[in-house]
């Protein structure tokens, strides 16, 4: 089958392991990702703060164009760009007078019924099918993670409906069992990393991520999973950073959920670009005890 | 006597809170101060008094000035759950968004100019390319920020802030997580007439 595919610009640079692992599992599960032509920056958290017509006009134009190419679905796995394509359909459809005033201007016209899927609802999907199971030979014994979705996979800034439980979301914890995984229950799976604070609010966004970090340590886990880049990006470059000045002696590192769905369908370490991360995941994947 | 922490300036209570109401699209009157975003946020710690009920107390009475420039505006990270938990459905963090423009539209010193600097710059790339180029948009943000330092011939800090930047680049380019190709939109010009339009429409009312 076909699908949208949204990847954002994230997924087209610091997070471009990401994009290769989606591609790489995708096309075990039979689905085809089309990536979107031509698609633009969806404003991520910065338009909202910017300006309010910009935060539903950039991520509006993407969906024109998917809807007038006659995709049904398209799935964005990056929570900031999911949130922000979804919330915008939303507005877009409450408001028909703002639909077609950005209408006017684009040359791939909004209806607004597409569907707008994160990558955990695609893969929940082939998780209920069977597909995943059928597919992933491989059982990951040995890996004791946490789950960690941030705000955006659950938390939306308007009326639209939300995938998962809000302050305790299941989606990545049904996925992995599939695999052989069972992931630790904790307190912190949907607490905030700071996104960009990281970068313009870095005392904030150390005590934040170090919050987490304490929480997924005294679980006693020894990964993180997760769906978003953002996400990603900050826990894992900047752990040693906001553990030295908390006082934690451990480093964990940190999964996008498609590299152990891969490792599961016997997809190599090297293709999935698993030595890309700041804190070492090749070895406790290679240490796995394949069953 | 007794001293009330919040000022009321009627004055200005009506056109604030309308303001507010309008462009954030949240009902503010609705807040009977049950407090349950204030023990859910996660940068209480470093608000002070200010949190998201108190926020909306501040723009019920009209204190402009304290509604515009007070931590919580600056360190709100936006992460949505003082508004899933609240139980009339405000989302202050929307609240906080629309006070980032208002100030900005005022011409107030922010509390925080590189919160300003770094989602401005992230929409102007957004935009100018159709897509942020991780690079540039860097490169800008961090030219804005060490700006006023370098027009004071004040070096230290500048040399400091790029020492921090350099180790970051560093690093990714290590785990080849740092991107040099430059991505181009062809209909980046769709956004830009949309915005143009609506920027005149704004001056117009």
């Amino acid at each position: 089958m076909e699908m949208a595919y949204y990847p954002g610009c994230t997924l087209h640079a610091s997070s471009s392991l990401y994009d290769v692992q989606i591609r790489l599992i995708f096309e075990k599960l039979g689905i085809n990702l089309k990536e979107i032509d031509d698609w633009n920056c969806c404003g991520a958290t910065s338009a909202g703060k910017v300006d309010d017509f910009l935060a539903v006009a950039m991520p509006a134009r993407n969906i024109g164009i998917a809807e007038a190419a006659g995709f049904s679905e398209v799935m964005i796995p990056c929570s900031s760009c999911y949130s922000r394509t979804l919330v915008a359909k939303h507005h877009l459809i409450d408001n028909p007078a703002l639909k077609e005033q950005i209408n006017e201007e684009l040359s791939g016209k909004i209806q607004g019924h597409i569907k707008v899927s994160s990558i955990l609802e695609v893969l929940l999907a082939r998780v209920a099918s069977g597909d995943i199971d059928e597919i992933t030979g491989k059982k990951l014994k040995g890996l004791k993670p946490v789950c960690y979705y941030g705000c955006l996979q659950t938390r939306f800034p308007y009326n639209v409906p939300v995938p998962d439980d809000v302050e305790n979301p299941q989606g990545m914890e049904t996925i992995l069992k599939v695999i052989g995984v069972k992931a630790l229950d904790w307190s912190y799976k949907t607490d905030c990393c700071g996104a960009s604070a990281s970068i313009n609010d870095e005392d904030t966004a150390m005590n934040l991520m170090a919050r987490i970090m304490k929480d997924a340590v005294a679980r006693g886990a020894n990964c993180m999973v997760v769906t978003c880049p953002m996400c990603q990006l900050n826990m894992d470059v900047y752990q040693d950073k906001f553990c030295e000045a908390h006082n934690i002696a451990e480093r964990l590192p940190v999964f996008f959920i498609t590299e152990l769905i891969g490792l599961a369908m016997d997809i190599s370490l090297s293709e999935l670009q698993v030595d890309r991360h700041f804190i070492d995941g090749v070895a406790l994947l290679k240490g796995l005890d394949p069953a | 006597m007794t001293v009330s922490v919040n000022e009321f300036i009627p004055e200005t209570a009506n056109t604030l809170i309308e303001e507010v109401m309008e462009r954030s699209g949240q009902n503010l009157l609705s807040c009977y101060q049950c407090r349950r975003c204030a023990a859910g946020c996660p940068v209480a710690e470093e608000t002070g008094y200010v949190t998201p009920d108190r926020l909306i107390r501040m723009i019920m009475l009209g204190d402009y000035e304290n509604a515009l420039n007070n931590p919580l505006v600056w360190k709100c990270v936006s992460c949505y759950t003082c508004g899933t938990r609240c139980p009339n459905g405000i989302h202050t963090a929307r609240i906080t968004e629309t006070m980032k423009k208002l100030a900005k539209e005022n011409h107030l010193q922010p509390e925080r100019l590189k919160v300003v600097n770094f989602h401005g710059t992230f929409i102007n790339s957004g935009i100018r390319w159709g897509r942020v180029n991780e690079m540039e948009f860097m490169g800008l943000y961090e030219l804005k920020n060490t700006f006023p330092d370098i027009n004071q011939f004040n070096f230290k800090p500048v040399i400091e802030e790029l020492k921090t930047q350099a180790r970051l680049a560093k690093a990714m380019l290590k785990k080849k997580r740092l991107h040099f190709g430059f991505e181009l939109v062809k209909g980046r010009r769709e956004i830009k007439k949309l915005y143009k339009k609506i920027k005149k429409l704004r001056k117009k009312l």
